[in-house]
């Protein structure tokens, strides 16, 4: 007997794929200042960049906690969301964001205050710990999506190695055009343009390969993979994350090796961030999960 | 120790969502959640096409990936099996609700106990009990834990006018699920999802 070609049901009473509704625009926003504010903070500090430190940081305690905190059904029980992290991803984020407020608000007291306020090794173990806290906070997302079975399109080692890069490409984009917009002049301005384009190049490639095994992967994968690449969501993967996050941000940042300027410097980041949100609210927006098939229902 | 589960015979159902009205009525469950409810498919081409039924609830997995994306611990086991949720301990986020590969988490929005399915605010059945709801918490099917606690079983189950739902401990070898199980076949949705489910399917 034939059956008709699965589509995505319209309601919890019909069959199909059923779209993944919880996470919202909340959490996108709040995975995306967790992503960049993290790595502007890390590439800021080993690079002595006060401001870029400052700014890293407000994004992620401010930004991202301010985000989580309006999502919660129950705000006021948000300290509870740390209980579990010997098996819970979102209760490990919790413990390291809470390491990098606490080391990234010493960190910026030292720099803005006293830098000498410390022994070297407990100011080396601050450093440390906003470091690797900070870098956690890059990718664990990642994690958080890719834990479940339940979303096929989500749940592949690629989904946190993708998120830590788009973070890292965020951070990078936006440490740069800041010093640009404060012309600070300094070394560390020069590598990051010229790692610009390999980063970008490198978050294209990845993405590509991503599609490429979505769209070999089981049945509810494959169908967000064809709504990305031809369906209805084609034309915000291709306007927004392909054409404006990557290629044209490639080739301005191309263009400013050679002609640098400040309002330049704003297009390229508006063009990244804009490509970064856009792709963390989009993996949200279409995860589908799997029909619940039956033989008789033709599986 | 128990394993609590149920059995459902494709073959006996025939759609007619008598569980889930009956675990509305005994659940008392606000409007657009319900813990049970029955999908349904429509197969093959005209003119031979049929509608097919698949009765769908909590599966009450052995290795519920529910338990393990709870970041407060809201979501336990007990010890015969049955997931719940601690609804003073849940803090909403949801995650819950996206790790489960079944879709049948639910979340109280804000402003959904304040209005019953009659425009004439809430009946005196849904003020009592929706009581038993919090705004900004997960809600799930329970398996009717107050009635099995009580040597009962479940509204969907006993209401089912086919005695297609068969519910009982899955532990024994020889009980009569696990007969049924094996004689027929039985098979669990989504078995990729490597859940464990305490919910099989009978259709041979």
């Amino acid at each position: 007997m034939t059956t008709q070609p699965i589509s995505i049901a319209q309601h919890r009473f019909g069959f199909g794929y059923y779209r993944q509704v919880w996470w919202n625009w909340l959490i996108g926003t709040a995975f995306f200042c967790g992503g960049i504010g993290a790595s502007l903070f890390i590439l800021s500090l080993l690079t002595r960049y006060r401001f870029g430190m400052l700014l890293g940081y407000l994004i992620v305690v401010v930004g991202k906690n301010s985000a989580h905190l309006m999502y919660l059904g129950r705000p006021e029980r948000f300290w509870r969301a740390a209980m579990r992290p010997d098996r819970s991803w979102i209760a490990r984020g919790i413990w390291a964001t809470g390491l990098f407020a606490i080391s990234g608000f010493v960190l910026l007291l030292l720099e803005f205050v006293n830098p000498q306020a410390l022994p070297d090794g407990m100011n080396l173990a601050a450093r440390a710990v906003a470091i690797m806290s900070g870098l956690f906070i890059m990718f664990y997302d990642g994690f958080v999506m890719n834990h479940s079975t339940a979303i096929p399109f989500w749940n592949t080692k690629l989904l946190p190695l993708l998120i830590l890069m788009y973070a890292t490409l965020g951070g990078t984009t936006l440490s740069l055009t800041l010093r640009m917009l404060q012309s600070y002049a300094t070394p560390e301005v020069k590598w990051m343009e010229q790692a610009e384009p390999y980063l970008l190049l490198a978050n294209f490639a990845l993405l590509a390969i991503y599609l490429l095994r979505m769209s070999r992967w089981s049945p509810a994968a494959r169908e967000t993979a064809r709504m990305w690449l031809k369906g209805s969501y084609a034309r915000i993967f291709f306007g927004l994350i392909v054409a404006v996050g990557l290629l044209a941000t490639l080739a301005l940042s191309l263009v400013q090796q050679q002609a640098q300027g400040r309002g330049l410097a704003l297009i390229i980041a508006g063009c990244e961030l804009t490509g970064d949100f856009s792709l963390l609210m989009l993996m949200l927006k279409s995860g589908l999960f799997a029909p619940q098939t039956a033989p008789a229902f033709g599986r | 120790m128990a394993r609590l589960g149920m059995v459902i015979d494709l073959k006996r159902c025939i759609g007619c969502n008598a569980c889930t009205l009956a675990c509305k009525q005994e659940n008392g469950t606000p409007e657009g959640v319900h813990y049970a409810r029955v999908i349904t498919r429509e197969v093959g081409t005209y003119p031979k096409t049929k509608r097919t039924f698949l009765p769908v609830l909590c599966n009450h997995c052995d290795d519920p990936p529910c338990a393990h994306a709870c970041p407060s611990g809201a979501t336990w086991v007990r010890d015969d099996g049955l997931v719940m949720v601690d609804r003073e301990k849940c803090i909403g986020c949801r995650a819950c609700a996206v790790a489960c590969p079944y879709m049948n988490r639910h979340f109280i929005e804000k402003g959904l106990l304040e209005h019953g399915y009659s425009a004439d605010g809430l009946s005196p059945y849904e003020a009592i009990k929706f009581a038993e709801f919090d705004e900004g918490t997960m809600t799930k099917c329970t398996l009717c834990a107050h009635r099995v606690d009580q040597g009962l079983e479940p509204a969907c189950v006993i209401t089912c006018p086919t005695d297609a739902r068969i519910f009982g401990d899955l532990e024994p070898a020889e009980g009569k699920l696990q007969k049924l199980i094996q004689e027929r076949k039985g098979w669990t949705l989504l078995p990729e999802c490597s859940t464990k489910p305490s919910v099989f399917y009978l259709d041979e």
